[in-house]
């Protein structure tokens, strides 16, 4: 399943964002239909669990409206912020971490692309899924337990039996196919 | 890993994926939080690794999920509203400038300040009422147990009047005063009732004391007449032992308490 619709994407995020600051509730609304698919779908690949990623979109959300006024646009994408911030938060439930928290203006996410439109984030979520297809496996699978169970690199190079140097090889070569996305 | 000034951005993407050990990512932190360079960079990274939030099959959250936030929403918004520095009302001066920190605490004090007065008012009177309350309900209990022996006490002299085997026993005085008398009304099983009259007030350590004189055997107390007996009215209830065959009843001036065998003068004395 793939988002689509293409109602009200003309509104940049950080418009939504400055309108959110102000207490528009159709702002959050609209930030909310246009990445809700996205946060969600990440946090339960991780979790595996629709009813815990639900509450980490929730509460993201939620943050993003009560601190709408500390994000800096300058410092980054919020598409990126929200994504990475669901992904920590979803290791950490995973990992029973402590909370990890995370302040719009303190941890930039530059994520070189534009994805405010449905349309943009098909076209992204196409060409990732078709750059993680043609990682050899070994890489797929380094980048995946690093991103999607939260495992360093030690843990990786114990669960697959390769020496550490290894692992953060195929860690790196599969980051610079995905890097290439972008470019 | 850091090479020359600086963290390399393969590095930087490993830390932004999470794939560091715990050492590894605390000194990266250390140096991150000094070089904005390598602040930048690290954002650059953290978005590369937010590409992989990309590879997911995607998926859509129940609606509730969505109402329930704006629900949040609304209630965060009425407790602002809510709380909101009144508009008509200026916020205490104080010298020099005001950091936002500090116009967020003046704001609580507003709001805190009174209420933890208004909390202390209510908590005094509370523990004031409680106590009040409280000895009421002393108060209260003491009544009602007074007023059960009370009519245990009646319903007891009922059911030896009322009794048809109950007996009567005139007492009459045995010392020179005054004109003191009595009556004792005795039933086996329900017990005894006394009726003294005219007897003369004793000393603060001295008590008048009921004895049942048995056909055979010593006397047994069948309890006081003061302090520490069972009255209602000038009408005295006693107790002994069920089924006892009373010969003869007496009273004598005992120490306060009473004596298990008489000890002091007969005041009263009466046979069957």
């Amino acid at each position: 399943m793939t988002p689509q619709g293409t109602t009200g994407e003309t509104t940049t995020d950080w418009s939504l964002l400055a309108r959110i600051g102000q207490r528009d509730e159709e702002a959050l609304s609209a930030l909310y239909d246009r990445y809700s698919g996205l946060v969600f779908s990440e946090a339960k690949r991780i979790l595996r669990d629709t009813g815990a990623a639900e509450e980490i979109l929730q509460d993201l959300f939620y943050q993003v409206w009560r601190t709408s006024a500390r994000f800096d646009p300058a410092k980054g994408s919020l598409a990126g912020w929200l994504l990475v911030a669901a992904r920590n938060r979803a290791i950490s439930k995973l990992r029973r971490k402590s909370g990890i928290s995370e302040e719009l203006d303190e941890n930039g996410v530059t994520l070189s692309v534009d994805v405010e439109l449905h349309a943009a984030q098909n076209l992204l979520l196409d060409k990732v899924k078709a750059v993680m297809g043609s990682l050899p496996e070994n890489q797929r699978e380094a980048l995946e337990c690093a991103y999607f169970e939260g495992m360093s690199h030690t843990e990786i190079a114990q669960k697959t039996g390769q020496p550490l140097g290894t692992v953060k090889t195929r860690i790196r070569s599969a980051m610079e196919a995905l890097k290439k996305v972008l470019s | 890993m850091i090479q020359g000034e600086h963290i390399q951005l393969e590095e930087l993407e490993l830390f932004a994926l999470g794939a560091l050990s715990e050492d590894e990512a605390a000194a990266l932190q250390a140096h991150l939080s000094g070089c904005e360079e390598c602040a930048t960079k690290l954002a650059q990274a953290r978005g590369s690794a937010a590409l992989l939030g990309f590879a997911t099959e995607q998926g859509r959250p129940a609606g509730t999920v969505k109402a329930e936030l704006m629900a949040r929403i609304r209630a965060n918004r009425e407790a602002e509203r809510r709380y909101a520095w009144p508009s008509k009302m200026e916020a205490p001066q104080g010298g020099g400038s005001t950091t936002k920190a500090d116009t967020r605490r003046s704001w609580w004090n507003w709001v805190l300040v009174p209420a933890a007065v208004a909390l202390a008012l209510v908590s005094f009177a509370l523990s004031w009422q409680n106590r009040r309350i409280a000895t009421e309900l002393e108060k209260e209990r003491k009544t009602a147990e007074s007023m059960i022996r009370d009519r245990q006490q009646v319903e007891k002299m009922v059911g030896v009047l009322a009794a048809a085997d109950t007996v009567t026993v005139k007492l009459t005085g045995t010392r020179d005063e005054g004109n003191a008398n009595g009556l004792v009304k005795f039933n086996a099983k329900a017990g005894i009732v006394m009726y003294a009259a005219e007897l003369p007030p004793l000393p603060a350590d001295k008590s008048y004391q009921m004895w049942l004189v048995p056909a055979s055997g010593t006397p047994i107390s069948a309890g006081l007449l003061g302090p520490g007996g069972h009255a209602w009215g000038n009408m005295w209830t006693g107790e002994v032992p069920a089924n006892t065959q009373a010969k003869a009843f007496a009273v004598t001036i005992e120490p306060v308490g009473g004596m298990a065998q008489p000890t002091g003068p007969k005041v009263l004395l009466g046979a069957t």
